[in-house]
């Protein structure tokens, strides 16, 4: 180890915990990987592991991260230098797991943490349950119903806006996410909503067809991917946010034109029901 | 108007379910939903749509801004869905229909709107996020 090094160890000695650099180093990166998959912001993964590595001494690290990339870099001059490029697929967002690493982060910077014990709390963030999916059906018909009701639908149009919510999430959950592309999966969902729609309209449940489908295409609008876009923008991590920004515009689109097919086929079938 | 802000409380709590905000936190996603929408109808008779959705954006940041000083969270938490009702799925809607129904005036017209409210939405959360954290640290603690 170098003099430099030696010197920067004990001025930090006093507030810091000496350790190993890699292992600091692959834990902030752990704990980035966790919030940018999940669904944070590029400035809070650059904030949080900026914190975790001063916390622990490690005062030569950097970090670049784009939109589904982490690349970050230790050391200086001749000596051991760490560096790590991580792809990292983005998996919808679970705000809970991204409000339990920065909980992690702060706790951390208040030293209750060594990096061992920050191991082990990564983990169990990591391994936090999904909800059941039982209850996103459920919540996602609820909102439906009540998206309906919010654009001036009655309540036998909600309760038929509630019924297509919950098979749109059944759809989302079983079908387009697993097994469909980006694109196909959302013309198909914004086509699915329409032809939900229609049935139960043409079964006599709901009086404004429009309102209906408004209402259960809500849980398809990607209203994260285009609120994180702007979050990013502002700030200044532009390729970030403008990739995020085409994905919620390429969602918006796609379920336009899904919607827009499932009108124009099945409009001659109801009579022009829609018009 | 009173069955409309409950719709949007539940709407929003809805979402956070979807978004998997930690169920601590439903009440205030509620909270903030409904206040976005109450203050978008007051507004709506005053101002245009994209008005109406800028001054209830504002407000939506505003109030996330503060719950999440208050429970040392991050603020995407409280903002995502709150602002949920604001984005404009409905004129996603409204222009496919009406390219599909062959009306191309009305459809450039509310696809003309939707990306006012869009551009409205930035605008609100860009204002609100340049305000300094401390008003928003002392607020809190005010409280």
């Amino acid at each position: 180890m170098s003099t430099s090094g030696q010197k920067r160890i004990e001025s930090t000695i006093d507030t810091a915990i000496d350790c190993d650099e890699d292992e600091v180093m692959e834990l902030a990166m752990q704990a980035g990987e966790l919030l940018l998959e999940n669904g944070a912001e590029i400035f809070r993964v650059e904030e949080t592991m900026d914190r975790i590595c001063r916390h622990y001494g490690v005062e030569s690290a950097s970090q670049f991260i784009l939109m589904n990339y982490i690349l970050a870099t230790a050391g200086e001059g001749h000596g051991h230098v760490f560096a790590k490029v991580r792809h990292i697929p983005v998996n919808g967002s679970h705000l809970d797991k991204v409000a339990a690493v920065n909980q992690l982060s702060r706790e951390i910077a208040e030293g209750k943490y060594t990096v061992s014990e920050a191991y082990q709390a990564l983990e169990t963030i990591r391994r936090m349950p999904d909800k059941r999916k039982s209850v996103l059906i459920l919540a996602s018909g609820v909102a439906s119903g009540a998206f309906c009701c919010l654009f001036g639908g009655n309540l036998m149009d909600c309760l038929a806006a509630a019924i297509a919510g919950f098979l749109i999430y059944v759809y989302i959950l079983y079908i387009s996410g697993p097994h469909l592309s980006k694109i196909v999966g959302n013309v198909g969902g914004g086509a699915f909503v329409t032809l939900v729609c229609n049935l139960l309209y043409m079964a006599g449940i709901g009086d404004h067809l429009n309102l209906m489908i408004i209402g259960s295409m809500m849980p398809l609008v990607p209203g994260v991917a285009f609120t994180i876009a702007i979050r990013d923008a502002a700030d200044g991590d532009y390729i970030s946010g403008t990739v995020r920004m085409i994905d919620a515009l390429l969602v918006f689109i796609c379920i336009a034109i899904g919607v827009g097919m499932g009108i124009a086929v099945l409009n001659p079938l109801t009579g022009g029901a829609a018009l | 108007m009173m069955i409309q802000i409950i719709a949007a409380v539940i709407a929003t709590v809805g979402f956070s379910v979807l978004f998997g905000v930690p169920s601590k936190y439903y009440p205030y996603c509620g909270v903030i939903g409904g206040a976005g929408w109450l203050v978008y109808l007051i507004a709506l008779e005053h101002f245009s749509t994209a008005g109406a959705s800028l001054a209830a954006t504002m407000v939506v940041i505003f109030l996330s801004r503060l719950a999440a000083v208050r429970k040392k969270c991050p603020v995407t938490i409280f903002l995502i869905a709150g602002i949920f009702p604001l984005v404009p799925g409905a004129g996603v809607y409204w222009t496919a229909y009406y390219i599909v129904t062959d009306q191309l005036r009305l459809a450039a017209e509310t696809g003309y709107t939707a990306v006012k409210v869009a551009v409205a939405i930035v605008l609100g959360i860009v204002f609100i996020f340049e305000l300094p954290q401390g008003l928003f640290v002392r607020l809190a603690g005010n409280k």
